[in-house]
């Protein structure tokens, strides 16, 4: 009964719910965990067809993406702290620096 | 028997996603990531891929997610430094009626493929020594830039979080 189609099924699910996250919500650090769970949904998808094809490269991709993933969280946290220090905020309404300059 | 896991797994990862989006706190919005990183290890353990299965769990429910918990209770959020939401749930309907045909294209081309056996095998498939094997013979180039990008990374967070003290001395 499990195919490559349930599997398939279920990390869409999950990399549109990153997707509907990254546009419905404010919050930056819900963006930054909606993105996390994009990189999830992938990964799935990608370890999925490893098994399908009986071929051990996705799970090297998916290692890579793995690690940029870890990457990625050092360099946003350090950001978030950053901006989260200069507005007392985490409402990406407010952080308009690049648009409009530094008031 | 592995298809009623697979059931399970699919409806803690799906919900864990959900509450991630639904909720206001970030906290209670992280705990639904953790949920559901760990519903997509297991599916990575259903798929044959053990070692990927250890990766998940160490790299992002013990790594990843501490680190994000960890800063929510650094950063100390209070309920009005969160942002005001009025059209959560009318941008969530919005996002979700730009991503059907996205899904439909995708499960429609991912249908079409031949059905193949998807139970776990015996095999040393998805073990440690075989993937470390491929890493290093062909994915040694990728393996190397993983490796420089891990290190600026490093270095430009400590940069960018440090606290710039030594302008304002000297000014």
């Amino acid at each position: 009964m499990i195919s490559l189609t349930s599997y398939a099924f279920v990390s869409m699910i999950l990399f549109s719910i990153g997707v509907i996250g990254v546009i419905a919500r404010r919050n930056i650090f819900v963006i930054y965990m909606s993105i996390e769970l994009m990189l999830n949904g992938v990964n799935l998808f990608l370890v999925t067809f490893a098994r399908y094809y009986f071929s051990m490269d996705p799970q090297i991709i998916t290692i890579m993406v793995i690690s940029i993933a870890a990457a990625e969280a050092a360099i946003f946290l350090s950001v978030i702290i950053l901006l989260y220090r200069s507005k007392k905020s985490l409402d990406t309404d407010i952080f308009t620096t690049l648009t409009q300059g530094e008031k | 028997m592995s298809d009623i896991i697979f059931i399970g797994l699919s409806f803690f990862a799906i919900t864990g996603a959900i509450a991630m989006l639904v909720y206001k706190n970030p906290m209670y919005s992280a705990l639904g990531l953790l949920i559901s990183i760990l519903a997509v290890a297991g599916m990575f353990a259903l798929l044959n891929a053990a070692f990927l299965f250890m990766v998940q769990i160490i790299v992002y429910a013990g790594a990843i997610m501490t680190l994000i918990l960890f800063l929510l209770m650094f950063l100390n959020i209070k309920e009005e430094n969160l942002p005001k939401e009025p059209k959560k749930y009318l941008l969530i309907v919005l996002g979700a009626i730009i991503m059907i045909p996205f899904n439909i294209v995708i499960l429609k081309a991912v249908s079409d493929l031949p059905n193949a056996n998807m139970e776990i095998v015996q095999s040393d498939f998805g073990d440690i020594k075989p993937i470390g094997t491929l890493l290093y013979n062909d994915w040694i180039l990728a393996f190397e830039m993983i490796s420089i990008l891990l290190l600026v990374a490093l270095v430009g967070s400590i940069v960018l979080a440090k606290r710039k003290k030594t302008k304002k001395e000297n000014s």
